[in-house]
């Protein structure tokens, strides 16, 4: 199991204007709004800590639409994307997934249908073999698919949803993960459990790099 | 009225949206969310909606005759020309709305004020493509099923109800019907009521996915958008299409001149 490794931000160390190559996530904001920098190697699992919620809204959105916004910089798994034509960042786009704090599942699905949705909608040949694959991730992570799979959300607990969410994007086999907050609204026992996903996801796609998003909260 | 133009303006662009992306009803979650939405209003409604239509269809009928002491080919044809022809599609599309207008209004405004849809989009998925495409198609197919059972029940609750009231069997009344109904008239009442649904559908998704706020107070304003412009909107396309096919409209107050 790997461990957790926090990314190199603020000032100190970035590289600035350094070649994308290697690099997971690259962001870096406006100068003079007091966000941080984020400079991701590729590979492993990644912690960002204390973003406020504006800055992690706008570098997920950035990411999400491959865009950076104007006069930021934004490099996603090793390129640089300001210059990419649509059919690159579309590309690109099929390599990253978005892990919600809440799963982002949809109220009216279960379980199963949540997870099998992007897989049906853009792979529909793929899906024969997702059961398979499905049960084998549920069952390592120490979950009986049968007691999850034909749960409504609104009958789930948050790390269940949580879970759903991860299988969901975990059968894309992405390059790129931006998880945000793996531990909000989760007790002890469940943030033990959801402290395995990004070792699992890792040890699914041994390449990829999975990034958690800490949001450092307003008092 | 700029706000009216914008809003037709989104209804002609969310069909067009829908007309070019049919074949995404081939991808299995949309296919299952099109079974998923003809179970709920074509189906589900069937009892509800067929026992209303004809309760509805046959008390016109009786009225008619009763006011107008209509014989046997007058009877039939006031069932042709009003039950058929009218009355059908629109009994059909004004429990569409209430039923299923107002679900599809209120369960797109609430995923849209929950971040569902963003959901979606998160997925790579389009919510039109997911949420729009399969209802506009579910409803349009409903609503043409519903259309012809509340035909078939009116008409012959109408018919059964005329022979009982007015001097004629009802072998003479069905002989009369199949006299004078015509092709044209089933025709023009299944794309009639094709049009009712998809137009419902439409209206209503785009009330649901456009809420007039992000608070849980946006989703009944949503609703009543969606039910009110829908109705407006099946009224219009009523007129308009009773215009074209048969030059008259308002019950040939307004005559076309061919």
């Amino acid at each position: 199991m790997s461990s957790v490794e926090p990314a190199v931000e603020g000032d100190a160390g970035a590289p600035g204007a350094a070649d994308a190559q290697g690099v997971a996530l690259g962001y870096e904001p406006l100068a003079g709004r007091g966000e941080r920098r984020v400079w991701i190697p590729l590979g492993g699992s990644r912690s960002v800590g204390a973003m406020s919620e504006s800055q992690r809204d706008r570098l997920v959105g950035a990411v999400l639409d491959v865009r950076p916004e104007p006069g930021t910089r934004l490099v996603l798994l090793g390129v640089d994307v300001d210059g990419l034509r649509p059919a690159g960042r579309a590309a690109l786009r099929d390599r990253i997934a978005f892990l919600p704090a809440d799963g982002g599942l949809l109220s009216n699905l279960n379980a199963w249908e949540n997870i099998v949705l992007p897989v049906g909608f853009h792979h529909p040949g793929r899906l024969p073999g997702v059961a398979a694959q499905v049960k084998g991730m549920l069952e390592s992570l120490g979950t009986d698919p049968r007691d999850l799979l034909a749960k409504l959300p609104e009958r789930m607990t948050p790390y269940e949803k949580k879970l759903t969410g991860y299988v969901r994007i975990a059968l894309d086999n992405p390059d790129l993960v931006l998880d945000e907050e793996v531990e909000a609204g989760l007790d002890s026992a469940e943030r033990a459990a959801a402290a395995r996903l990004p070792a699992a996801y890792l040890e699914r796609c041994p390449g990829g790099t999975f990034v958690q998003l800490q949001v450092a909260r307003e008092r | 009225m700029i706000g009216v133009y914008r809003e037709f303006e989104g209804f002609m662009r969310l069909a067009g949206y829908v007309l070019r992306r049919l074949p995404v009803l081939a991808r299995p979650p949309v296919s299952e969310s099109l079974t998923r939405q003809i179970y709920f209003t074509g189906a589900s409604a069937t009892a509800g909606i067929v026992l209303r239509g004809a309760f509805i269809g046959t008390f016109i009928i009786a009225y008619v005759i009763d006011v107008l002491e209509a014989n046997a080919a007058l009877a039939v044809k006031i069932l042709i020309w009003v039950v058929l022809r009218e009355v059908g599609p629109l009994i059909a599309a004004v429990l569409v709305i209430q039923r299923s207008g107002t679900a599809i209004t209120t369960e797109l405004a609430l995923m849209q004020i929950s971040g569902e849809v963003e959901s979606l989009r998160q997925m790579r998925i389009d919510p039109r493509d997911y949420l729009v495409v399969p209802r506009v198609v579910g409803v349009a197919l409903s609503t043409a099923a519903l259309t012809f059972y509340v035909q078939v029940i009116a008409v012959g609750g109408g018919m059964l109800l005329s022979s009982l009231t007015i001097d004629a069997s009802l072998g003479e009344l069905t002989g009369e019907f199949f006299a004078l109904a015509s092709p044209v008239d089933f025709v023009y009442a299944v794309i009639k009521s094709l049009l009712f649904g998809a137009a419902i559908a439409l209206v209503c998704c785009y009330y649901g996915l456009h809420p007039p706020g992000t608070s849980i107070n946006a989703v009944p304003k949503a609703a009543i958008n969606g039910v009110t412009q829908s109705t407006l909107l099946v009224l219009l396309l009523n007129v308009v299409f009773a215009y074209l096919v048969f030059g008259q409209a308002f019950f040939g107050l307004v005559t076309a001149k061919l």
